[in-house]
């Protein structure tokens, strides 16, 4: 298995709802003019919380300053596991699940906070630029660490240095923070950049009017309703996730949809925003998935983590959570 | 292809067996039929492609939206199937301007569909099992990005899938068109952005990844061999050399081989623009053809010569050019599957224009005078016509000097003059030349001791071999003689010289012959004998012997094909009178320059001349130099004469006549005059014939001659005639003796070591000593078959097996008497037959004679076990000499 670093100094920040508009030229330029910027990152999730923007250095630059605009102070670097060699069983699990144990769970053991953004294309683990040291040494026995430079991947050098780090601490994990599901179902799906400009307008109107319009029919988060949209442009690829109501506004052809048409649940982490120092919250929701080879996508905000499971499994998710959940709640 | 035509930019194919279609594809496919323009030229919908060829559109289909990427069917049937990547993914079969075959009817609008939808970047056919089709699609976090589709596969629900499971759009009523299993699935969590099946065998797939280039075994699918690169676009296999690769990124190419494909072997010059599209020419090996975006050029690579594998230390030798098929951008372009070099551009407005990219010429002159050029696969040999028109033009000197090493010219050294005749004797300098050295010779050439008269005249050697020139120079005591008309009693006002030194030149001139008789009679009749009777009647009067010179005019007027005019000059020669203002001596004047022989001009201006103004004769260029100088040599004064020869030996030097050789003599001036006569001819054989007999220290050693001589050896070479330079080896090794070449091969005893020829012969080892180990050709006791300085048997031949061997008769000092008569008959000792030789390789060798005859019927060596292949080892074993005697 190869672990590439990727290039991109990412910054993960929120925008306050109300603040939205004063950002809106930015967002747009990031998410439908990539080549009038020299962005190569860019991921924008809206919750009914925020909006929780990922973005690399470049991208940044087109966002304003402002008092909605709450920046993590760290920078975050993208690590990205590729099954290296065909090894090709089509059952294998797919998203966070297959990565749970190699690189979640040893994460967590050596207190590395990690921030997930799962996307149509693949899993992005992000990690902080200071704990990278760290990280190399964790998982350099199991990957083979590669750096992308310049677009070229190259043998990442391991740093060396064993010394000084914090035994891991192999400890059961219990599940700390309150789950939730929300009623709603989800897809997750992309499209031909090629196409987007055709579907421009309706992607912003989803994107920043959502609150404005209330569809007929469309129930509140009173009635399990969970509002969620996620669109990122990483690297010329298109991912987006929303729920099934959703999907039906774009034409027909347009996304990417899978031949069996999956659809997915989400179980939603966190009672009070998570915070960025907080280790091993992803590994508590994905370690009981990968035990019971359930896959899941896995989409960490500015204030909570989301996982999506597919609906199927949903009732077989929340048991094994529960299970999982700590007494002292 | 790998382009998409999201852009609706045209992109071309050509069919790989019908080799007079092509599909256009944009938003739609177009099919064309591609025509020779007399041929169509009436009908409408023609579209003109170049001068030559016109397209007419067959059929157009645009059954497929969102194409991304094309691909035709390899095999010859079904003939127009073509497989469509489309932006979701789905690979759908399609064809166009199809009669309704039933292979083709069932493969129709069958699709492959990929369990994650993402866009189709590039497809591949499988040329081995044309079922095999090759998909490359983008990423999908769980998904293959390379899919290999059975068209041949019926669709078969999967068992393992509950129903309820297939939500297949409501569109795919007709399911069972649709096929959802691919043979095989490669690159997981991976991006798939070009592919080729590799020649060397059907389950072979390079595939061009998201950030490296990757070769994918389909029997062992676990296992990939990948190299991490930029360059993975259009990845390509030379057809001629099926390791080679060419794949590239942005404006670059990469070159690689696969049997070394840790990094690409050569990257060609990075263009400004991104790259579009990049082919391998199928029609001439280590062709790349590139094409960037908003370019009207296509870039051409020419690979040919560059080695493969390349080192790494040798810098690959490419030539790039580029080509302009038509005014506008360049949207694609096509290969012509087997017309030569030719190709198709689609211009983005879908203009084609149908090209032929002009191959280099390469050209080469023959040794001898037949060029060859070559152009794409043709080769023009173009050969010297010798018929109709050969007195039109003049041959080539290489020609001429081949036809005279034939001939053997040069190499009469008791005739010298013959040469002139051997050279084809047509040639007025050369037989100029010849007679010169052959009056001048018998006064140096020191073997020729034969010559008494050489001896008498041994004070002069070194002056006459100076040339007239040195000689007269060196003149002393000149008296003077007032000379009338020989049949005048009257003291005449004609003054002559006369010296021992210009006697000398008189009969270097060849006027007079040797000895103390100055008689030119002699030298009248042989003219008289040649025929030329106005030279005659010149020389006659030049010696004031008017009544000689009226007698050979008639002569000459009488003789069979005689010009009945010279008894008219006759007639005005026997009016001469001597005195001043007469009649007679006016109209000679003037109407002398209209006469056509040179001689009688010269006549007519020595009779008219005041004494002691000859320009009249001295300058009628058109008279040989040397009667021109014997004419000087009578009748000028010493400041005079030294005057004249100076002037006209550099006249003669500068336009590199050979008359001069005459005047220089075989000194430095002469090879000055001879460098101008071979920068003006290329005559090098003349030239070392000629400077070979000047003497070694001065001449022969000067580096020009040397120069001339290393040529014409050369040339003989390049002829292959090499009996011809072995004699002229010969021959110039007896004039200079130091030019013998040392021997350089000497065989040696395998146990003591030393030189086997050592014991039989005292004398140095140089020359051409190889003679001297040779056997007799008989097995006689003279044969010594043992090293002479140890007593151990030297090798066996390993035909006949008999020690090889030395005959003792070829020492100096042993009796011959008692030998063999035949030995005596021929006075070769050793014949090249029994010559000791062997193979550098292998070691093994054997009489010369034998091996020659084993080796006409095998390739490998006599010797049992031995596979060395001796003869094709020596690149000139298989030459055979053109001049076999």
């Amino acid at each position: 298995m190869e672990l590439h670093i990727l290039e991109h100094s990412l910054k993960v920040a929120s925008i306050a709802k109300e603040g939205i508009q004063i950002c809106t030229h930015g967002l747009i330029k990031l998410a439908f003019l990539p080549s009038k910027t020299r962005c190569k990152f860019f991921s924008l999730t809206e919750t009914p919380e925020d909006y929780t923007i990922i973005v690399d250095e470049e991208g940044f630059k087109e966002l304003p300053e402002s008092e909605h605009l709450s920046v993590a102070e760290a920078t975050w670097l993208a690590l990205n596991v590729v099954s290296g060699g065909g090894s090709s069983s089509s059952s294998q699990p797919i998203g966070v699940t297959k990565i749970a144990k190699s690189v979640i769970a040893p994460l967590a053991d050596h207190n590395i906070s990690v921030f997930m953004l799962s996307t149509y294309q693949t899993d992005f683990i992000l990690v902080r630029e200071r704990d990278l040291p760290m990280v190399m040494h964790t998982l350099s026995s199991e990957f083979t660490l590669l750096r992308v430079v310049n677009g070229e991947t190259v043998a990442a050098n391991s740093l060396g240095v064993s010394n000084g780090f914090v035994k891991p601490k192999m400890v059961q994990r219990p599940i700390i923070h309150p789950l939730s599901s929300p009623s709603n179902m989800f897809c997750v799906t992309s499209l031909n950049p090629d196409t987007l400009p055709t579907v421009a307008t309706l992607l912003m109107d989803v994107m920043f009017y959502s609150s404005g319009v209330k569809e007929p029919g469309t129930a509140t988060e009173d009635s399990g309703h969970i509002r969620f949209f996620s669109f990122s442009l990483i690297e010329g690829y298109i991912s987006l996730v929303m729920d099934e109501q959703t999907t039906r506004r774009f034409p027909n052809n347009v996304l990417f949809t899978s031949a069996s048409g999956e659809l997915w649940k989400m179980v939603r982490i966190g009672g009070q925003p998570l915070g960025f120092d907080e280790c091993g919250i992803v590994a508590q929701i994905s370690e009981p998935l990968a035990t019971a080879d359930i896959p899941a996508y896995y989409i960490s905000t500015f204030k909570f983590d989301h996982a999506l499971v597919p609906e199927e499994n949903i009732q077989s998710v929340i048991g094994a959570l529960r299970t999982n959940e700590s007494t002292g709640k | 292809c790998s382009l998409g035509y999201g852009g609706s930019k045209p992109d071309i194919l050509w069919s790989p067996h019908h080799v007079d279609r092509y599909v256009i594809c944009d938003s739609e496919l177009s099919l064309y039929r591609i025509e020779s323009l007399g041929s169509t030229e009436a009908k409408a919908g023609v579209i003109q492609l170049s001068e030559e060829t016109a397209a007419t559109l067959l059929a157009i289909n645009s059954d497929t939206p969102y194409m991304k990427c094309v691909a035709w069917y390899p095999k010859h049937e079904p003939e127009c199937l073509l497989a469509v990547g489309q932006a979701n993914g789905r690979v759908v079969l399609t064809s166009l301007g199809q009669s309704h075959n039933s292979k083709c009817k069932e493969l129709m609008g069958k699709e492959f569909v990929p369990k994650h939808a993402r866009q189709c970047n590039t497809l591949s056919w499988n040329p081995a099992d044309s079922n095999w089709l090759a998909a490359g699609l983008d990423k999908h976090r769980a998904d293959f990005s390379v899919l290999i589709w059975d068209i041949s596969s019926k669709y078969a629900p999967e068992a393992t899938v509950p129903p309820e499971k297939i939500r297949l759009p409501s569109g795919d009523a007709d399911v069972g068109t649709v096929v959802t299993k691919p043979l095989y699935e490669l690159g997981q969590n991976d991006a798939c952005l070009s592919l080729c099946w590799l020649p060397r065998d059907q389950k072979l797939l390079l595939a061009g990844m998201h950030r490296n280039l990757a070769i994918f075994d389909l029997r062992n699918t676990s296992q990939k061999m990948f190299v991490n690169t930029k360059a993975i676009q259009g990845v390509t296999v030379d057809p001629f050399f099926h390791d080679r690769v060419a794949s590239f990124f942005e404006g670059q190419v990469a070159i690689w081989d696969l049997r070394k494909f840790e990094k690409p072997v050569l990257t060609l010059s990075e263009q400004p623009k991104p790259l579009t599209k990049v082919a391998w020419c199928p029609t001439r090996a280590g062709l790349l053809a590139t094409l960037t975006r908003d370019s009207n050029v296509v870039r051409l690579y020419d690979m040919q010569h560059a080695p493969t594998p390349i080192g790494d230390e040798t810098e690959p030798t490419i030539i790039e050019r580029s080509v302009q098929p038509c005014e506008s951008f360049i949207s694609s372009f096509a290969w012509h599957p087997s017309a030569q070099n030719r190709m198709v551009v689609v211009s983005p407005n879908r203009a084609m224009t149908d090209f032929t990219v002009f191959e280099r010429i390469s050209l080469a002159w023959s040794s001898t005078s037949s060029l060859m050029w070559a152009c794409g696969r043709h080769l023009y040999d173009c050969a010297e016509e010798r018929t109709g028109s050969e007195a039109a033009v003049e041959s080539d000197i290489a020609t001429k000097m081949r036809a005279r090493a034939q001939s053997r010219y040069g190499h009469d050294t008791v005739q010298v003059w013959r040469n002139y005749v051997l050279a084809g004797g047509d040639d007025p300098q050369l037989k100029s030349l010849w007679y010169t050295l052959h009056y001048i010779l018998p006064f140096q050439c020191p073997y020729l001791t034969l010559d008494q008269e050489q001896k008498q005249q041994g004070n002069k050697q070194t002056v006459v071999y100076s040339g007239i020139k040195n000689i007269v120079k060196s003149s002393s005591g000149t008296t003077e003689s007032r000379r009338s008309w020989s049949d005048s009693d009257r003291q005449g006002d004609v003054v002559r010289y006369h010296s021992e030194e210009r006697s000398l030149a008189l009969r270097l001139c060849g006027w007079i012959g040797r000895g103390p008789d100055v008689d030119v009679e002699p030298f009248l009749r042989s003219l008289e004998q040649e025929g030329e009777w106005e030279r005659a009647a010149a020389v006659a009067l030049f010696n004031l012997d008017i009544r000689r010179a009226i007698q050979i005019l008639n002569k000459g007027a009488s003789s069979e094909k005689g010009d009945l005019n010279l008894n008219v000059v006759a007639m005005a020669l026997s009016g001469h009178t001597d005195e001043k203002s007469s009649l007679w001596r006016e109209m000679c004047s003037s109407l002398r320059l209209q006469l056509r022989s040179p001689y009688l001009r010269a006549s007519f201006a020595f009779l008219t001349s005041e004494p002691g103004a000859y320009d009249g004769v001295l300058y009628e260029s058109r008279v040989a130099v040397r009667d021109r100088v014997a004419f000087a040599c009578m009748f000028l004064s010493d400041t005079q004469l030294s005057r004249y020869i100076d002037k006209l030996t550099n006249e003669m030097k500068e336009a590199g006549n050979l008359e001069g050789i005459l005047l220089t003599g075989l000194t430095k001036d002469g090879v000055d005059l001879m460098e101008s006569y071979v920068d003006r001819t290329g005559d090098v054989q003349t030239a070392s014939f000629c400077m070979l007999k000047g003497s070694p220290g001065e001449v022969v050693k000067d580096p020009r001659v040397q120069c001339w001589i290393e040529n014409y050896r050369n040339l003989l070479d390049a002829w292959r005639f090499w009996h011809k330079r072995a004699e002229f080896d010969i021959h110039r090794s007896k004039l200079d003796p130091s030019s013998k070449p040392l021997a350089q091969v000497f065989v040696s005893c395998n146990f003591c070591g030393k030189s086997i020829s050592y014991s039989c012969s005292a004398m140095p080892h140089q020359g051409r000593s190889f003679s001297q180990y040779g056997v007799s050709g008989s097995p006689t006791k003279s044969k010594v078959t043992s090293c002479p300085g140890c007593r151990k048997p030297l090798p066996r031949c390993a035909l006949c097996l008999m020690n090889m061997g030395t005959p003792v008769s070829s020492c100096p000092g042993t009796g011959k008497s008692d030998e063999k008569v035949d030995l005596s008959k021929d006075k070769k000792l050793a014949q090249f037959n029994n010559w000791f030789t062997w193979c550098h390789n292998c070691r093994h060798g054997g009489h010369a004679g034998h091996m020659l005859s084993w080796f006409r019927d095998h390739t490998e060596c006599p010797v049992s076990a031995c596979t060395c292949k001796c003869m094709q080892l020596d690149t000139t074993g298989n030459l055979v000499p053109s001049d076999t005697t």
